[in-house]
């Protein structure tokens, strides 16, 4: 066991501000699916009552030994409480374990992609802007009273404070008061891959003018949120902008100018911003160098090279990440704690600018076993 | 290369429409259309691999390939619509209602020659041995984006086994999540997280069983 001389917190600065640490951090993104069933409950059990899914995560964090951050303090959503912001969630075609027809009590959410957006749509967004647009439609996406709608927006945000304020008082620091997609991000989700993609190459300029008419408004949601929770930081969510899927001009275009408007305006305000980002974003990493320097962190999820990232953003931003979904689901305790001390030895050479991390969300069958093997990776391994 | 394949290949949708159209129109045999479909769709695979295209133009070049053979498929003989490169019958994994990554393989699938038996999602383990017998298709892929899938993948080539037609189907597995240790622990014959990249694996894993 590696002596320590830091706090969870102090630790977790470091790593972003690219300073020392006395050990790598570990942060996995949690949420409520993988602690209920380590505690016994169902998935969907975990998901349906709040209380007893956010307690699951605070035993999985006892029963491990702890761990240094939480990406997000729990399972509950960060938007402020008026329409347009809501709409960003509401638009949307997500199943629920234990609620709808082919996902099981034991199951996690699974987002179900088509065309929830039209072309018709597009031109009311640019005509209305995102606000205009969202108070005038969402009757459309949510065909019940607007204030049950704002009521349940409430009780979210005061939950997302409450879970932050716990973990505070425990010295470990939430990073995320904001959560918040691009939007490219948001309208490729919305309106289906494959359409959406086609819009890109049959009408890009008008797919960039509805860009231009949101993301001022998605900058204030994030930063509202960030204010609001207290916690100083925002989760940029991407997947659909990177190489996986489009080539370098598209990125710039429609994606990069973006997220540095985005990043730029969190950074502005003091926020740090956790870019997660989903798929092989290895291509465009050197993008990132054009971001506020050890203000953000690159998130990855086992897809885009992660030592990679490290050679180029080494000076400049902290990286997260990556341990494969499988390694978790199917590996073995020995092959975690190999996968784990080559991460460190690499990606967090010179004992900072790495928090260890699971590739995207932790799965919900993960074994324990490997869980603990991560979290005792960076507890017993330094650096070569 | 024809001036159709180079169309296919630059993404020129309109273009492609009009040349089909004239093509047809001009009494051309509808199979040497869609050969030449295919070229271009072959130039995009080869675009792909240099990284001058990434998966958006995969996307929309099997858009544009679908409309074409929308517009060819009627003027076919009988006959000429089944001259494939093998069957294969593909699904999402049971308990996984995915589809996004499943219906971009079967489009390059069907692009490339293969007579696709598309499935859907969350397809238990004898739905696919009862397709495959019917079809007598030698390749079976099966799409996941979730670790649970890990377990449906694993419990269909058990199936596949217990059905005694282990040697006669190959199994892929495709999906952002895959690895070669979850090939391993599936028991499958290949794995990819990359549309183009599994054709090509098809393509060899017909060639093995032929």
């Amino acid at each position: 066991m590696i002596e320590e001389t830091m706090t969870p917190t102090e630790r977790t600065r470091a790593a972003i501000k690219l300073e020392p640490c006395d050990r790598i951090p570990v942060a996995p993104l949690m949420d409520v699916m993988f602690p209920s069933r380590h505690k016994g409950m169902t998935v969907a059990e975990g998901i349906a009552h709040p209380r007893r899914g956010f307690q699951a995560i605070v035993d999985t964090f006892d029963d491990v030994g702890g761990w240094d951050a939480m990406i997000l303090p729990g399972y509950s959503l960060p938007v402020p409480p008026y329409i347009s912001a809501v709409m960003q969630v509401v638009i949307g075609d997500t199943r629920y374990p234990g609620k709808d027809p082919g996902i099981s009590e034991d199951s996690s959410p699974q987002f179900i992609e088509k065309e929830l957006l039209t072309i018709e749509d597009y031109d009311e967004m640019i005509k209305l802007g995102w606000t205009g647009f969202a108070e005038k439609n969402l009757s459309r996406f949510f065909p019940l009273d607007p204030e049950l709608l704002l009521a349940w927006t409430k009780r979210q945000m005061e939950r997302y404070k409450t879970e932050g304020e716990l973990w505070k008082a425990r010295n470990i620091p939430s990073l995320c008061g904001g959560m918040v997609m691009s939007p490219l991000m948001f309208l490729s989700t919305r309106r289906s891959l494959v359409s959406f993609t086609q819009d890109l190459y049959r009408m890009p300029d008008k797919v960039q003018a509805v860009m231009d008419a949101m993301v001022d408004d998605l900058i204030k949601f994030a930063i509202e949120a960030a204010h609001a929770t207290g916690i100083p930081g925002v989760e940029l969510i991407l997947e659909r902008g990177g190489c996986f899927y489009y080539p370098l001009k598209i990125f710039e275009r429609f994606e990069f100018r973006y997220i540095k408007k985005m990043v730029d305006a969190f950074a502005a305000e003091g926020f740090i911003t956790v870019m997660h980002l989903d798929q092989d974003w290895t291509l465009n990493l050197p993008y990132f160098l054009d971001l506020p320097k050890k203000m953000c962190v690159c998130e990855l999820d086992s897809t885009t090279d992660i030592f990679k990232a490290k050679e180029i953003l080494k000076d400049h931003m902290c990286i997260m990440g990556d341990v494969p979904a499988s390694l978790s689901s199917i590996g073995t305790p020995a092959e975690m704690t190999a996968y784990c001390e080559k991460l460190i030895d690499q990606v967090g050479k010179g004992r900072t600018g790495f928090i260890l991390s699971t590739g995207c969300t932790i799965p919900f069958d993960t074994k324990f076993e490997n869980f603990q093997a991560m979290i005792d990776s960076v507890k017993n391994h330094l650096p070569a | 290369m024809s001036e159709l394949a180079n169309a296919i290949a630059d993404l020129k949708e309109d273009e492609v429409k009009q040349i089909v159209q004239d093509r047809l129109a001009s009494g051309a045999d509808p199979m040497s259309i869609v050969d030449e479909c295919r070229r271009g769709m072959e130039i995009i695979g080869q675009r792909y691999k240099d990284k001058e295209y990434f998966l958006g133009e995969l996307i929309m070049s099997g858009e544009i390939f679908k409309e074409a053979m929308a517009a060819i498929e009627p003027k076919l003989k009988a006959g000429q619509a089944g001259k494939t490169l093998a069957k294969m019958v593909l699904g999402t994994a049971k308990g996984d209602i995915h589809n996004i990554g499943k219906d971009i393989a079967a489009t390059l699938l069907k692009a490339a020659g293969f007579e696709i038996y598309d499935l859907g999602t969350d397809v238990a383990p004898e739905a696919f041995i009862s397709k495959l017998k019917e079809t007598g298709a030698p390749i079976l892929g099966i799409s996941g984006m979730l670790t649970p899938s890990f377990e449906s993948m694993k419990q269909t080539v058990q199936a596949l086994e217990a059905a005694g037609l282990r040697n006669k189907v190959k199994v892929i597995i495709g999906g952002g999540i895959v690895t070669e240790m979850v090939r391993k622990y599936v028991g499958a014959d290949a794995f990819t997280d990359d549309a183009p990249e599994g054709v090509e694996l098809c393509r060899k894993l017909a060639g093995a069983v032929k």
